[in-house]
C-alpha cells in the first residue's frame, strides 16, 4: 500500500482548517450578538410547541412586546430534536444557544447557564418563585401554577354507580373503582407513554407529601429511600391492575389516546394536571366533567398538599448578547397582566389574584387550589428539591413493570438501583 | 531517472510495465492529484473522522451537554458500561431486532424481487407499491401502525366489535418487539427488492437458458444458478440491513416509545435518552463509540464469511 503524499496531506488540512475557521462551533458564551444596522435588537426564545401552544399562538402573544418595544424583534424558536430539553444542548454545543429559554426548570446542570434573577425586584412575586430558588437564588420565573394530583371524573359514570360523594382517602378510592367497575365503566383511565408512572406521581403527591414533607432532599441525602417509601402507592396500583381497576393493556395506549378515552366516556376517571381542562373545554362529550383533588390515607388531612409545577417557566441564558432586552422580554412575559392571562388560559394554568373568565371545570380547580394548605414539587421536583435527571422517566419504566409481572417489591427495589447508580 | 522501468503488481491483472514520468511531471501529477482530491478528504475528515474523534473525546468526559468544561473521567464511562443492566437488555433487543430483521428484509426482498423481476406494466406497479412504505419517514410509520395496532386501535376495535379480547400488539414486551421487528421489515423491504432487482439484471441470462435447456426446473435454476449469481448482492443487502438496523431509533420513538417497561429500547434509543434526556452526554457517546465499533465488526465479519462463500462458489 502506498503511503499518502505529504502535498496531499497538506492541503486536505490546510482546507479543514479553512473550514473550521469559518465554523461557529463552541461551547456557551460563545454565541454571537443579533444586532443589525439599524440598532434593532433580536432575542431568539425557545419554546414549548404543544396543541396548545402552537408557533402561531407564540407569534401572536410576542406581538405586543414587539410594538411596544420597536427596538426589540423576538424571534420564536420550535425545538428542533424531541423538545426542549433535547435542543437546547444541542445549541449549547454549537454555540448557537438562544436568549430565552421556556418550559425547562433550573437544576444544578441547567443553572451555571442561566442568569440569575434574585436581583430582579419583580422576580420575586412571581409564582412558586420561593420553591423554585436553587442554593437560595432565583433562575427560573413562571407564569402560573398546574395542579398536578386532580382526578377529573365522568359525573354520569359516577351517577350510575351510586357514588354521591368524591372519594376523599385511598379505601373510598377503592371502594369507589369497584362500584364503577360493576357499573360497567373502566374505573381508571391509564396509558403508556409517560403517563403511567406520572400518574401514579400525580396521585400520591397529597399523602406522599404529608408522610414526608421533604421527600427530594430526604431522599437526595439519603434519609428515605424513594422506592421504598413509595411502596405502598405501588402495592395499591398492583391490585388495581390484578382487579381489572385499570386496563391490563394500558401501555398500548399513547398519551392522547388515553384523554380521548377518557373524554368519549370509555372510562370513568382520568388523573391529570390542570392543562387537561383546555383539552375538556374543547371536547364534544355527552357527560360532564368533575375533579376532585387526590385521596389521601386516613387520618391525613384531606385536601393534602397539592402537587405543583410552575407553568411557562422561563430562564434566560448567561450566554445571551441581549441580557437587556431578554430580562425586558420575560419581564413582560410573567408580569404583563394581558400576556399573563392569555398564557393561564391558553394552556389551562392558574395563578393566584388573576381573575379570568373560567370555565366551570377550571372554577372547580382554583377551588382546589385555594383550598391545599400547600403547593408541593412532584417527582424529580425543582430548585433546591431536585433528584437527578430523569427520574420520573427511570420511575415511569419501572412502574410500567407492575404491568409485565414484576412485583412492587421488584419496581422499588429497580427505582432505588437507579437512584444508586446516578449518585 | 528518466526512462526508469517500473513494475506494478496487482491480484488480478497480469505484471504491467509503465514508464515513470519525468520529475517536473511527477511533481505537476502529484499537485493535480491534491487539488482533485483534496475537497473530498477535507469532507472525509469532517463528515466523519472529526465527528467520530469528537464522540471518542467526549467518552472519556462527563459532560453533561450544557458545561462549557467536561471534566476528563478516562475509561470511567466504558467502565459504568459493563454494569449497566440497562445496555445490557437494549443491547440484546438490538441484536434481536437486527438478527430477525434482515432476515425478514432479505427474504421478503428477494422473494418480491423474483416476483416482479421482468419487464412488464404490471411489475412496474408493483414495484413502486413494494418501495412506498421506504419514502415514508420512520416517525410517521410508527405512529401509523400505532393507530392501526394499538389498544384501541384500527385492529383491537375490530377484534372487540367481534368479540374478541384485546390483542396485545404493543402492551406485552413480547409482542411488543415482534410488532416493532415486522413494521421495521414492512418499512424498509422496498430497498431490499430494489437491490436484488439490480442483482438479477446481473444474472447471464444464456446460463439460465442453458440449464433450462438441460431441463432444470424453476427451482433448480434458482438454487443453482440464480442465487449463486446474486452473491454480490446478497452481500451488500445484508451489510445495509444489518447496519440500518442496528441504528433503529426513530420507529422506536414513534411506535413503543421504548416501552412496555423499556423492554424495546434498543441501544440507540438509550444513547440519545441518556445524552439528551438525562444530560449524560460523556456516558452516551462512550455508548455510541462501542456501537459504532460493533456495528463495524459486525459488518466487517459478514462480509468476510460473505466473500468466502461467494469464493467457494466461483471455484
Amino acid at each position: 500500500m502506498r503511503s499518502p503524499r505529504p502535498s496531499l496531506v497538506l492541503s486536505g488540512i490546510g482546507c479543514l482548517l479553512l473550514l473550521t475557521g469559518c465554523g461557529g462551533g463552541g461551547f456557551a458564551g460563545d454565541s454571537q450578538a443579533q444586532q443589525s444596522e439599524g440598532g434593532q435588537v433580536t432575542v431568539r426564545m425557545l419554546v414549548n410547541i404543544s396543541p396548545n401552544l402552537t408557533q402561531a399562538y407564540w407569534d401572536g402573544l410576542v406581538k405586543p412586546f414587539e410594538q411596544a418595544n420597536p427596538g426589540i424583534d423576538v424571534e420564536i424558536e420550535a425545538p428542533t430534536g424531541k423538545g426542549v430539553a433535547d435542543t437546547l444542548p444541542q445549541q449549547l454545543a454549537a454555540g448557537n444557544a438562544p436568549d430565552v429559554v421556556e418550559t425547562l426548570m433550573a437544576d444544578e446542570t441547567l443553572a451555571k447557564q442561566m442568569l440569575d434573577l434574585s436581583d430582579q425586584p419583580w422576580a420575586k412575586d412571581t409564582p412558586l418563585a420561593e420553591q423554585a430558588k436553587l442554593g437560595g437564588k432565583i433562575y427560573t420565573v413562571g407564569v402560573g401554577v398546574q395542579a398536578q394530583s386532580l382526578v377529573f371524573y365522568n359525573r354520569t359514570a359516577f351517577g350510575k354507580a351510586g357514588i354521591d360523594e368524591p372519594p376523599a382517602t385511598w379505601d373510598e378510592f377503592d371502594t369507589a373503582m369497584g362500584k364503577l367497575k360493576s357499573a360497567g365503566y373502566l374505573p381508571l383511565q391509564t396509558g403508556g407513554d409517560f403517563l403511567t408512572g406520572l400518574q401514579l406521581l400525580q396521585l400520591s403527591n397529597p399523602s406522599r407529601a404529608q408522610n414526608h414533607p421533604a421527600w427530594q432532599q430526604d431522599v437526595s441525602s439519603g434519609k428515605i429511600k424513594a422506592g421504598e417509601s413509595l411502596l405502598p402507592y405501588l402495592k395499591r396500583y398492583h391490585g388495581w391492575i390484578g382487579k381489572g381497576y385499570v386496563d391490563k393493556n394500558a401501555l398500548g395506549l399513547k398519551y392522547a389516546d388515553a384523554e380521548t378515552a377518557f373524554l368519549s366516556g370509555k372510562s370513568a376517571m382520568y388523573v391529570m394536571g390542570s392543562w387537561f381542562t383546555a383539552a375538556e373545554a374543547k371536547a364534544e362529550k355527552d357527560f360532564e366533567v368533575g375533579v376532585f383533588p387526590a385521596p389521601v390515607d386516613k387520618g391525613q388531612r384531606h385536601p393534602g398538599p397539592q402537587g405543583a409545577t410552575l407553568a411557562a417557566p422561563y430562564m434566560i441564558l448567561k450566554s445571551s448578547p441581549q441580557k437587556d432586552a431578554a430580562l425586558k422580554l420575560v419581564q413582560w412575559l410573567v408580569t404583563d397582566p394581558a400576556a399573563v392571562k392569555s398564557q393561564l388560559k391558553q394552556d389551562g394554568n392558574f395563578r393566584t389574584g388573576v381573575e379570568r373568565e373560567f370555565t366551570p371545570l377550571e372554577k372547580q380547580v382554583q377551588e382546589i387550589l385555594d383550598a391545599a394548605p400547600s403547593g408541593v414539587p412532584q417527582g424529580e421536583g425543582y430548585g433546591d428539591a431536585t433528584l437527578p435527571k430523569g427520574f420520573n422517566s427511570a420511575w415511569n419504566t419501572e412502574v410500567q413493570g407492575l404491568y409485565v409481572g414484576k412485583s412492587p417489591e421488584e419496581v422499588a427495589e429497580g427505582v432505588d438501583r437507579w437512584l444508586a447508580g446516578r449518585s | 531517472m528518466a526512462g526508469r522501468t517500473v513494475m506494478t503488481l496487482t491480484r488480478e491483472a497480469p505484471v504491467a510495465t509503465v514508464r515513470e514520468a519525468p520529475p517536473r511531471r511527477r511533481r505537476h501529477d502529484g499537485l493535480t492529484t491534491a487539488l482533485m482530491a483534496g475537497p473530498a478528504t477535507v469532507l472525509y475528515v469532517v463528515m466523519l473522522v472529526v465527528p467520530v474523534g469528537l464522540a471518542f473525546y467526549l467518552s472519556l468526559t462527563d459532560w453533561d451537554g450544557f458545561s462549557a468544561d467536561p471534566a476528563f473521567v478516562g475509561a470511567a464511562n466504558y467502565a459504568r458500561l459493563l454494569d449497566d443492566p440497562e445496555l445490557r437488555r437494549a443491547a440484546l433487543v438490538t441484536l434481536l431486532v437486527a438478527a430477525a430483521g434482515t432476515a425478514g428484509l432479505n427474504l421478503l426482498g428477494l422473494g418480491f424481487a423474483l416476483l416482479v423481476d421482468g419487464v412488464s406494466r404490471a411489475n412496474t406497479f408493483f414495484r413502486i407499491v413494494l418501495f412506498y412504505p421506504h419514502v415514508l419517514s420512520a416517525l410517521v410509520v410508527g405512529f401509523l401502525w400505532s393507530a392501526i395496532l394499538g389498544t384501541n386501535g384500527a385492529v383491537n376495535n375490530l377484534v372487540t366489535t367481534w368479540g374478541g379480547e384485546v390483542l396485545p400488539f404493543l402492551s406485552d414486551p413480547a409482542w411488543a418487539t415482534v410488532t416493532m421487528i415486522a413494521v421495521l421489515v414492512w418499512a424498509g423491504f422496498g430497498v431490499n427488492v430494489v437491490l436484488y432487482l439490480a442483482g438479477l439484471q446481473a444474472v447471464p441470462h444464456s446460463l439460465i437458458e442453458a440449464a433450462r435447456i438441460d431441463g432444470a426446473t424453476r427451482w433448480q435454476v434458482f438454487r443453482n444458478v440464480t442465487l449463486p449469481a446474486l452473491g454480490p448482492s446478497v452481500t451488500i443487502n445484508i451489510v445495509l440491513s444489518l447496519v440500518t438496523l442496528l441504528k433503529t431509533y426513530d420507529l422506536v420513538v414513534s411506535l413503543t416509545a421504548g416501552g412496555p417497561a423499556g423492554q424495546t429500547q434498543t441501544v440507540a434509543y438509550l444513547i440519545l435518552w441518556n445524552s439528551f434526556h438525562d444530560a449524560r452526554l460523556g456516558f452516551g457517546s462512550a455508548q455510541s463509540v462501542i456501537l459504532m465499533l460493533v456495528t463495524a465488526a459486525l459488518a466487517f465479519v459478514v462480509t468476510r464469511l460473505r466473500r468466502r462463500g461467494e469464493m467457494a462458489v466461483h471455484q
